[in-house]
């Protein structure tokens, strides 16, 4: 006995049987054209006020590091000479070594804590949802308001103190050491930005299939190689977004520093942004902060292409 | 029509990336604008009434807004009243972020024609202002010599002086009743240095010193140094002048200060709410870097003695000037000089000035406040005070020197190569 399946016309194809026209397949494209014109029709408002407002001032921002530029004094060409000047310049070198610096304090840091914090409260439990907007909280808390809270957090008579002096650890004002301001400015970063990262890989979490962790334990792995040779693979796009996205963050970290420490101790904590916002906007010589910024985007987009072939290559 | 509003503007740019942005945009504006007018004469008034549009940008003086907005309603109408086809437009913004919004403005071609400027931003804007003396010839000479050189840039006023103020030594008297030294209050630095341990002992702090260095130097450093005979510049104003051996001495007490544990030190590195300082907790015995209304409150009104500023070679505080100054880009020249000298003229000035809680910069504006002691006392000490050098690179050199100094302060270098170090760096700053 033969079994036959019946199969349906296919869509497009005529009534007498015959393979779908010519003609048809022209409708198609027509009509996926329409649809792409629509579409772009709809993303464009977005798109120009992209152009506007994002990608045309960087071009001009990129324009203006050529040229001397004071406000009330025009523009005068100048060539590479602001970029010259930050070469020799102690302050560029510093602030660009602090916010390295702060950068690696910060980023695997947080992108740990992020991790562990979204291990915990991937599995429903009495109060896993509490939990998720507690550690989410910082993430909406004003910067400006918890910079206020955790410069006295830090101060020489602070919580913060007095817990290293119970610890027998030195006591004083974290925020007034040269040695010990990176690292308190990196834990309310690491604080005031953790959930977000936890929330995009719990995200993922959720979505990875519970089989393999499952036949996993079967065949005896502990937690431990559960996590480093299951979880932590199907993970790795999303912790190269997050890692692309906290470095780019934590080197443009403005608000803690003018908060905080404005730059201080002796620029212990003077990041390249404070002094593109000070040429900028203090001593208005905007060639200088411009040439600062393209060399801040350069050494962004390095670091990223550096995460995306450490972190981001695809088996 | 006239009148005056209220505007609101983005308080801070968040990011240096926007920032950066920013610069961007105004670099674009500027390619299509050209840059403004550098020096030239200083604008003449015209003969009779003036005619024409002012705006005039001005920030919260008056704290009150309604207040603030009725006081200038008022002068405007006086104004108009003399000049009928003048139309006068005030803007209130906030203080913060004013060089933000201001410079914007004026790269991007909508600066106003008046704008309240203190001495400290006057160099940087100077290519962007016309002189006014012509406009302020008759009333300039009845200055106080203080107010007039702070708005004196090149030998030009950039600016006709409004309102002053003082910030010369207040001292806690409670404090000293508290160490059995009541009534015996410094006058020089040699007093408060003595005075130093027995205040530590009875866990007071002698003075402040806002250390951070966002901190303005205009109220910290900058007095030491000129009380020590030194300046921030040289008289040419093309080097800086700072790393005297005034300089270090001023430093040098400072220093002695902070690492005598005499002041409070987290003031050194940041720069806290006020009500948490020891300053407004009356943990302090004296300071030069708050006036009696910011610590009136705190100390009790009874207890605030206003003092003239300290002495080394000689008793000099810092003390500010605000003042209208008029755009070089203004249309109606003629209607907003004669409206910037009808708004900074002696009899506007002193009932402004009182108003604000400040005081007039004329010579004869004396008794502003008769019955308050505290105010008699601080106007009292308004010809000891200085606005400081006017110089174009200040809020660089200023930006250079803030950290050499916490250096010091924190020890992680000595004055003299904290301040040499900042020379160092000032140099290529005033090529």
């Amino acid at each position: 006995m033969t079994t036959t399946t019946p199969t349906a016309p296919r869509a497009g194809a005529s009534a007498g049987g015959r393979p779908p026209a010519g003609r048809a397949g022209v409708l198609r494209r027509t009509m996926a054209r329409r649809e792409a014109r629509i579409g772009l029709l709809f993303a464009l408002p977005a798109f120009l006020l992209f152009l506007t407002f994002r990608f045309g001032p960087a071009i001009a921002g990129v324009g203006l590091s050529f040229f001397d530029y004071t406000i009330g004094a025009g523009a005068e060409w100048t060539g590479l000479d602001n970029f010259r000047r930050l070469v020799v310049d102690p302050v560029f070198w510093s602030a660009l070594r602090v916010t390295i610096v702060l950068s690696i304090l910060i980023v695997p840091v947080q992108l740990a804590i992020s991790t562990l914090m979204a291990l915990l409260v991937r599995r429903a439990f009495r109060g896993s949802r509490f939990f998720r907007s507690v550690f989410f909280l910082p993430v909406v808390t004003s910067l400006v308001l918890a910079a206020t809270i955790f410069t006295w957090v830090f101060s020489t008579g602070g919580p913060w103190s007095t817990l290293m002096g119970l610890l027998g650890l030195p006591t004083g004002s974290w925020l007034g050491s040269t040695v010990l301001v990176l690292p308190a400015l990196a834990l309310v970063a690491i604080w005031s930005r953790f959930g977000y990262g936890m929330l995009i890989l719990l995200a993922r979490m959720q979505d990875l299939p519970r089989e393999l962790e499952e036949a996993a334990a079967i065949d005896g792995a502990n937690g431990w190689q559960r996590f480093r040779h299951i979880i932590v693979p199907q993970l790795r796009p999303t912790l190269f977004f997050l890692a692309v996205i906290e470095t780019t963050a934590s080197f443009q970290i403005f608000d803690l520093v003018y908060m905080m420490t404005g730059g201080g101790p002796a620029r212990a904590s003077y990041n390249l942004v404070y002094e593109i916002y000070n040429q900028g906007f203090k001593y208005f010589d905007l060639g200088y902060a411009s040439a600062l910024g393209v060399v801040l985007f350069v050494l962004t987009l390095v670091v990223a292409l550096v995460q995306r072939s450490v972190i981001g290559k695809e088996k | 029509m006239t009148r005056t509003t209220q505007r609101r503007t983005p308080s801070t740019i968040r990011r240096g990336w926007t920032a950066a942005l920013a610069a961007g945009s105004l670099g674009a504006l500027a390619a299509c604008g050209g840059g403004a007018d550098t020096g030239g004469a200083a604008p003449e008034p015209e003969e009779g009434a003036a005619s024409g549009s002012v705006t005039m940008w001005t920030y919260p003086v008056i704290a009150d807004e309604a207040a603030h907005k009725a006081f200038w309603d008022d002068k405007i109408a006086e104004f108009t009243a003399e000049n009928p086809d003048v139309d006068v437009t005030v803007e209130i913004y906030p203080w913060s972020g004013r060089d933000e919004t201001l410079a914007t403005a004026i790269a991007g071609g909508k600066a106003p024609d008046v704008v309240y400027l203190i001495p400290d931003q006057l160099p940087k804007y100077a290519k962007s202002l016309a002189a006014v003396d012509n406009f302020v010839a008759d009333q300039s000479a009845g200055l106080r010599e203080n107010a007039k050189a702070a708005v004196t840039v090149d030998g030009d006023m950039l600016g006709s002086p409004l309102l002053m103020n003082a910030k010369p030594l207040v001292c806690n008297a409670e404090a000293f009743e508290k160490i059995g030294e009541s009534g015996n209050y410094p006058a020089t630095w040699d007093d408060l240095m003595a005075l130093a341990p027995k205040f530590q002992d009875a866990g007071y702090d002698v003075t402040n010193y806002w250390g951070a260095v966002d901190a303005t130097l205009n109220e910290s450093f900058y007095p030491l140094l000129w009380q020590a005979g030194g300046s921030v510049f040289s008289e040419d104003g093309t080097a800086v002048a700072f790393n005297s051996a005034e300089g270090v001495e001023a430093l040098q007490f400072a220093t002695d200060l902070a690492q005598g544990g005499y002041v409070e030190q987290d003031l050194l590195t940041t720069i806290p709410a006020f009500e948490q300082t020891h300053t407004a907790q009356g943990k302090i015995a004296c300071t030069w870097q708050q006036g009696p209304g910011d610590v009136a409150s705190f100390w009790g009104e009874e207890n605030v003695v206003v003092l003239p500023p300290l002495s080394k070679a000689e008793s000099i505080g810092y003390g500010t000037v605000g003042g209208l100054s008029l755009m070089n880009t203004a249309e109606d020249t003629d209607a907003a000089g004669k409206w910037l000298a009808f708004a900074t003229s002696d009899a506007v000035s002193a009932e402004y000035a009182k108003a604000a809680g400040w005081f007039g910069p004329y010579s004869d504006q004396t008794g502003l406040y008769e019955g308050d002691e505290l105010m008699t006392a601080l106007e009292g000490t308004l010809d000891a005070t200085t606005a400081g050098d006017l110089n174009e690179k200040s809020r660089e050199v200023m930006g250079v020197l803030a950290p050499e100094i916490q250096a010091a302060l924190i020890g992680e270098k000595t004055p003299e190569q904290a301040l040499d170090d900042a020379a160092a760096a000032a140099e290529p700053l005033l090529r």
